[in-house]
């Protein structure tokens, strides 16, 4: 795959260890255009948007945050969800501004266990850049999961 | 076809020479000369040219406050150059305001001295030393916080004030290519001067929490700066309210340490709270602070005490123990220490029972 200076500037700086570590690329092999190409096409097969998944995950972190870190059940049908602040800052890997409060929120489905997890730069990421993250990296969120995770019982939210 | 290709590569050749040109050019023949730093009107460095300004300021022993070490990632090395440091730089701009740039704010980083520069540091940063220190002690607290003691070594006693904190140099590692400088509140007894506590609590994928929980042991060496901030206790008489939640534990517990060796009568409650029991830490030495001090209350609340569990401390958010304890803190000082969401709602509880907004001092973990 031939890349532009740009495109190969992006990788190093998503795979290299100086913003989180292991990296936002983890072990995965592909190049970061790739990546954001076949988990878009995931998305879309899925019948969601970047637009909407990262409204909703806003949204849901949004609901959770003023319980500082507390689960949150009962008013979101099937799921629970919870926000805990940590300490320091995440900055975007793209060339523009933004940095994020450390914000970690999990979401979990009741009945079936299932469990996702994100911070604001995820949200972010996948609102402005369509990145998933790599696979094996610590953040990594799977399309089709997350999909079927939030999307499963709409009404509910 | 060919022709075109050809043209193409030569093209390129030329431009990748250039660059390496001045790659070269910029590392080992341009000379800046020599350059005068100086330093709140007063101090004057003289210094070779070329290297970043918090280099140069660290060359001189002037520790400025930084996270990633000087790569321009934190946006935590602020100080004001008045003069000769250029244009913002497209990689400040995310980390200033407006505000920031119209007061000639930059980042020490990324400003590069190529000649004379007039700028304006805290004075405080003066007192800021590098010391060389030994890991003799980890202690489990809760199941994500510990308690690291480091021996300083070289200088080996310093003098802080309760509720500053230290800069820890996390190494390189597995799972880190980079040198980076993490910020934890001190969490020791300001009389100890040979020794620095601090508590980390671990960062899910943190670079310098998770190279102090799975890397760092006793007897290893440590590098630490400091101490920096101003967070500390007023000197009034006011009764005090704390809050704090984690590791948010440390600036309090050195604060306690200062009150109970001056015999210090000010009231003070602490409400420390934890999602569930297993967040909870420090029992026995707070209460030995309850024993010590005349006026100090500890009051842990738990948010979801675990089924089965025997607890009949607060039940419910940190916040809401303060609301239920207090309908008047118009007398009163807040001191918070946690996450930004924590204090943000605690300081609007403080407001809302009409604590003044100058008398809440918090340290915030950003």
């Amino acid at each position: 795959m031939k890349q532009s200076p740009r495109d190969k500037k992006l990788e190093e700086v998503l795979r290299s260890t100086q913003l989180v570590a292991g990296g936002f690329m983890g072990s995965d092999p592909r190049h970061p255009i790739e990546v954001i190409e076949q988990d878009i096409i995931a998305l879309e097969e899925a019948g969601m948007t970047t637009t909407r998944l990262s409204q909703r995950m806003k949204e849901l972190t949004e609901i959770a945050t003023p319980r500082l870190g507390n689960w949150i059940e009962g008013a979101l049908g099937k799921l629970r969800v919870k926000s805990e602040d940590f300490k320091g800052a995440l900055v975007c890997p793209w060339p523009h501004p933004g940095t994020f409060d450390k914000r970690i929120t999990t979401v979990e489905h009741l009945e079936t266990g299932q469990q996702v997890t994100w911070t604001d730069l995820n949200i972010h990421m996948i609102a402005e850049h369509g990145f998933f993250e790599g696979k094996g990296a610590f953040f990594r969120i799977e399309p089709a999961e997350i999909v079927s995770i939030l999307f499963e019982d709409e009404a509910g939210i | 076809m060919i022709d075109f290709l050809i043209t193409v590569s030569i093209i390129s050749s030329i431009g990748a020479v250039l660059a390496l040109i001045l790659v070269l050019c910029e590392r080992y023949v341009v000379n800046y000369g020599p350059c005068r730093v100086t330093i709140n009107d007063d101090r004057e460095l003289d210094i070779q040219g070329g290297s970043p300004l918090l280099t140069v300021l660290r060359d001189e022993k002037i520790f400025i406050p930084s996270a990633c070490g000087g790569r321009g990632t934190c946006g935590v090395c602020k100080c004001t150059v008045k003069t000769g440091g250029g244009a913002v730089l497209p990689t400040e701009t995310p980390f200033l305001t407006k505000e920031e740039i119209a007061d000639s704010v930059r980042l020490s980083c990324q400003v590069k001295v190529r000649n004379d520069i007039d700028i304006q540091i805290p004075e405080e940063l003066f007192n800021i030393q590098e010391f060389k220190s030994t890991c003799t002690e980890i202690e489990e607290l809760t199941y994500d916080m510990r308690r690291f003691r480091f021996e300083l070594v070289d200088p080996p006693a310093i003098q802080f004030v309760a509720g500053q904190f230290m800069q820890l140099l996390c190494p390189k590692y597995k799972g880190s290519g980079e040198e980076v400088y993490r910020a934890y509140s001190i969490a020791s007894d300001p009389t100890q001067r040979n020794l620095i506590d601090l508590i980390i609590r671990l960062v899910p994928n943190g670079i310098c929490t998770t190279w102090c929980f799975d890397i760092l042991k006793e007897g290893d060496p440590v590098m630490l700066n400091g101490p920096y901030g101003d967070f500390r206790m007023s000197e009034t008489d006011a009764p005090m309210v704390f809050v704090a939640g984690g590791s948010g534990m440390a600036p309090f517990v050195s604060i306690l340490s200062e009150m109970r060796n001056t015999a210090s009568k000010r009231s003070v409650k602490y409400f420390f709270g934890g999602n569930t029991l297993k967040d909870l830490c420090m029992a026995n030495e707070m209460k030995a602070f309850e024993e010590q001090l005349e006026n100090f209350e500890f009051i842990p609340v738990v948010a979801s005490p675990e089924e089965g569990s025997e607890w009949v401390g607060q039940v419910g958010l940190v916040t809401e123990a303060v609301q239920q304890t207090y309908s008047d803190l118009s007398k009163h000082e807040g001191y918070l220490c946690g996450s930004p969401g924590m204090i943000d709602a605690a300081a609007a509880v403080f407001i809302g029972l009409g604590m003044p907004e100058d008398k809440i001092y918090y340290d915030k973990f950003s």
